[in-house]
């Protein structure tokens, strides 16, 4: 009888060297104590090591469904369909009859077989010879990862660790290439002090750095590719009358050196920039597009994931990255922030300082919906974030419009809105005083409220 | 003695109970992972109604400020030295000091699985890592300080956790077991799964399983024998699911852990009469129980068994 015996690094068969030892259930595991005596009863006729993951994972997918994997057809036909006469042992029924039925091999599965599939899981590490014990956990291990991985169907383009590293990234070379900057023109205006002043763009001060190297260059030189003409003709006769020292070969060279490192820095920058937009618009269209690339993304950066910022109600979106003075302004009980980093997004840059308070608590708002349907739901579209968007448009609108109106004021809706503001102090005052006489009332006694019965 | 730096304060607080912290447990820390919990207090800026019956802010703002840090309940203020010793379970350690608690020791140094508290010890040179296992959230922690007199899960044991959840539980399991042990992690819901994969991601000796219980051959592939099953699967058929699995994995006299919810398995019968159905039907299935606790004061109406497996037939007689 043969078995067939699955692990996390390949397909098993064993040969059974002693039948009568299975009649005998109960006292099965005696036989297996060691691993000489288990050796005895068993024989390893081949192992089928899976060549890498993959398809380490195919098999185990067939596994758990029920069905043959292409490996296990492989390995069956290989070995099993030469002793087609020979009973195979297997620990799941209906792989069993799935594999008469497809390759016509009787199979065997009974509490004898599960003892016997038991025993042998206690002893693998002896019975399959030629796998050290670390490599069949190492696999396992890798095996059981990219199987969950697989049932919880994870994308690898909806990971937001991306974002959150490319943010810091970017961060982080805007800082270097400021650096990097400030050091090229301390350096150069050594040499060539005018072209800082009359160079504004950082760019192309490089770029011209980088051609032109020794002033005395200038004049031969053409620089029409990088600067418009204008500044070219002040560089030029700046160049002649300029008050700089003379500096060797071996020092331009140097500044030239540093200056190709700032382009390569600005190139990667831009790069990275359209990195950033492609895999925000993958992870989570709607609220790139409410609030832009930039802001989504730090926004995600803040929080650490997407899912922890979908975990935050809107009040929390609306001002996170104003920590410091929502403390501060709790602490001494002052009025709270009213914006963080949702400032920067675009629709609270548009209007008016006043109502950027209104509209970052809307744009919040609305936010946060977007952002708990980008990480929480199924499907991946933005409709919902340009429907919202839309809205917002609209209302801000309005604002706008009755901010207008305020300020022209017709003289009936001023009077409508007097009217509104009097009766809302009538209201005011009316609560204020059933407030009192119900205080008073219970203080007085109980006997009021039997009356009212 | 070892002496300790605790990072933050401490101070458990059951699940549900928010009253007067305010919020998540007084992380005031930024430097744990995630920012933007904030939820002390209200607003300074609030103005309450017209005098009335609430006091000004005043009066609700100070406590309530300071409620959010620790909810006067003592517990470790940052910089307060305490005391880490050895538990009587291999593996797990009590953390003393103005209140005791129950510390495994971090496999992963500088990392909290679920936002728990976490000391530093140093010793000589090098700095030991303890995280505070919270009884109200874990069960086997419960179990432990309930006083249950053996767990079976000691450094290098080879576990299998059926109804790992979120991986709480498991990470503190994964700590105790340490890198030569492995903790088999089983668990169907997939919203958890995921934070399990997360889990096990950092720690090597967790073998994350997304799969039903109930059908323990289709994770044959994954598993080799076990030292312990730890079941905490809340199924009103659990005692068979734990059976199916020990048939398959588990090794000859290897012990069992299970904890029982009773109103799971039957929400109309007496707690007592359904620990004893269970006890029964355990019995009945080759599995000899050898301890019962309840885990009063932290969770209600639950009992922990301890069993070990049949021993096999011959041994029996004697």
């Amino acid at each position: 009888m043969l078995v067939l015996f699955e692990t996390a690094a390949g397909y098993a068969i064993f040969k059974v060297l002693d039948e009568s030892k299975l009649q005998q259930v109960d006292s099965l595991y005696k036989e297996f104590e060691t691993p000489e005596k288990a050796n005895k009863v068993l024989k390893l006729k081949h192992f089928e090591k899976f060549q890498d993951t993959t398809e380490a994972l195919a098999a185990a997918t067939a596994l758990v469904e029920g069905k043959i994997g292409k490996s296990l057809k492989k390995v069956l036909k290989k070995v099993v369909a030469k002793e087609a006469h020979e009973q195979l042992a297997i620990s799941d029924a209906k792989l069993g009859g799935v594999i008469k039925e497809k390759l016509d091999l009787s199979c065997v599965h009974s509490p004898a077989v599960a003892e016997l599939m038991r025993c042998i899981r206690g002893q693998m590490e002896s019975l399959i010879t030629g796998l050290p014990p670390r490599e069949i956990s190492a696999m396992s291990l890798g095996l059981a990862h990219s199987l969950s991985r697989y049932k919880l169907k994870f994308s690898p383009d909806k990971v937001d660790t991306m974002i959150v590293q490319a943010i810091s990234l970017l961060d982080d070379l805007d800082k270097e290439l400021n650096n990097y900057i400030m050091r090229c023109r301390e350096w150069y205006g050594w040499h060539f002090p005018e072209l800082g002043k009359i160079i504004t763009d950082n760019l192309a001060y490089c770029k011209t750095v980088n051609k032109i190297g020794d002033r005395t260059n200038v004049a031969g030189s053409d620089l029409s590719d990088i600067l418009p003409e204008e500044i070219e003709a002040e560089v030029k006769l700046a160049a002649e009358i300029s008050m700089g020292t003379e500096v060797s070969e071996q020092d331009i060279g140097n500044i030239r050196h540093l200056c190709d490192q700032v382009i390569e820095i600005s190139d990667y920058r831009i790069q990275l920039y359209d990195y950033l937009k492609n895999r925000m618009m993958a992870i989570a269209p709607n609220l790139t597009v409410m609030v832009g690339e930039l802001v989504g993304a730090r926004l995600i950066s803040h929080a650490g994931s997407l899912l922890n910022l979908a975990k935050h109600p809107a009040s929390t979106v609306q001002i996170l990255g104003a920590e410091k003075a929502l403390f501060r302004a709790l602490k001494t009980r002052k009025d709270t922030p009213k914006y963080g980093l949702i400032y920067h997004a675009s629709l609270v840059g548009q209007t008016t300082a006043k109502n950027k308070g209104k509209i970052s608590r809307m744009l919040a708002a609305k936010a946060s919906l977007a952002i708990r349907y980008d990480a929480l739901g199924e499907d991946t579209n933005a409709e919902m974030g340009v429907e919202n968007r839309a809205k917002l448009e609209a209302r801000l609108r309005q604002l706008e419009e009755k901010g207008i109106r305020r300020i022209s004021g017709t003289g009936k809706a001023m009077a409508k809105a007097d009217k509104y503001h009097q009766q809302k102090r009538k209201r005011r005052r009316r609560k204020r005083r059933q407030r009192r006489r119900r205080k008073t009332m219970t203080e007085s006694g109980v006997c009021v409220h039997i009356f009212l019965f | 003695p070892k002496y300790i730096i605790p990072d933050c304060f401490s101070g458990f607080s059951p699940r549900g109970d928010r009253g007067g912290r305010g919020g998540r447990g007084g992380r005031g820390g930024f430097g744990d992972r995630g920012r933007g919990g904030f939820r002390g207090g209200r607003g300074g800026g609030f103005k309450s109604p017209d005098g009335g019956f609430r006091g000004r802010g005043g009066g609700r703002g100070g406590p309530r400020g300071r409620g959010g840090r620790g909810a006067g309940r003592g517990g470790f203020g940052a910089g307060k030295k305490v005391l880490v010793e050895p538990h009587r379970h291999e593996g797990v350690f009590i953390c003393r000091g103005k209140e005791d608690a129950l510390v495994t020791k971090n496999m992963v140094v500088g990392e909290s699985v679920y936002g728990e508290k976490r000391m530093s010890v140093e010793e000589g040179e090098t700095k030991i890592e303890y995280r505070a296992w919270n009884p109200f959230r874990s069960k086997l922690a419960a179990a432990i300080l309930g006083g249950i007199d053996q767990i079976h899960i000691k450094p290098g044991a080879k576990v299998m956790y059926l109804g790992a959840a979120s991986g709480t539980t498991v990470s503190h399991v994964s700590d105790i077991v340490g890198p030569d042990g492995l903790v088999y992690a089983v668990e169907f819901s997939h919203r958890s799964g995921r934070d399990l994969l997360n889990v096990a991601k950092k720690r090597t000796n967790i073998i994350p399983i997304i799969e039903d219980a109930r059908h323990p051959h289709k994770y044959r592939m994954l598993v080799g024998m076990v030292d312990v099953i730890f079941a905490d699967v809340a199924q009103p058929d659990q005692t068979r699911i734990v059976a199916l699995n020990a048939h398959n994995f588990l090794k000859n006299g290897g012990h069992f852990v299970i904890s029982i919810k009773a109103n799971c398995i039957d929400s109309t019968a007496a707690p007592e009469a359904v620990f004893a159905s269970e006890v029964k039907k355990m019995s009945a299935e080759n599995m000899k129980p050898q301890e019962q606790l309840t885990l009063e004061p932290y969770e209600r109406d639950h009992a922990v068994v301890v069993a070990v497996a049949s021993p096999p037939i011959t041994y029996t007689c004697e």
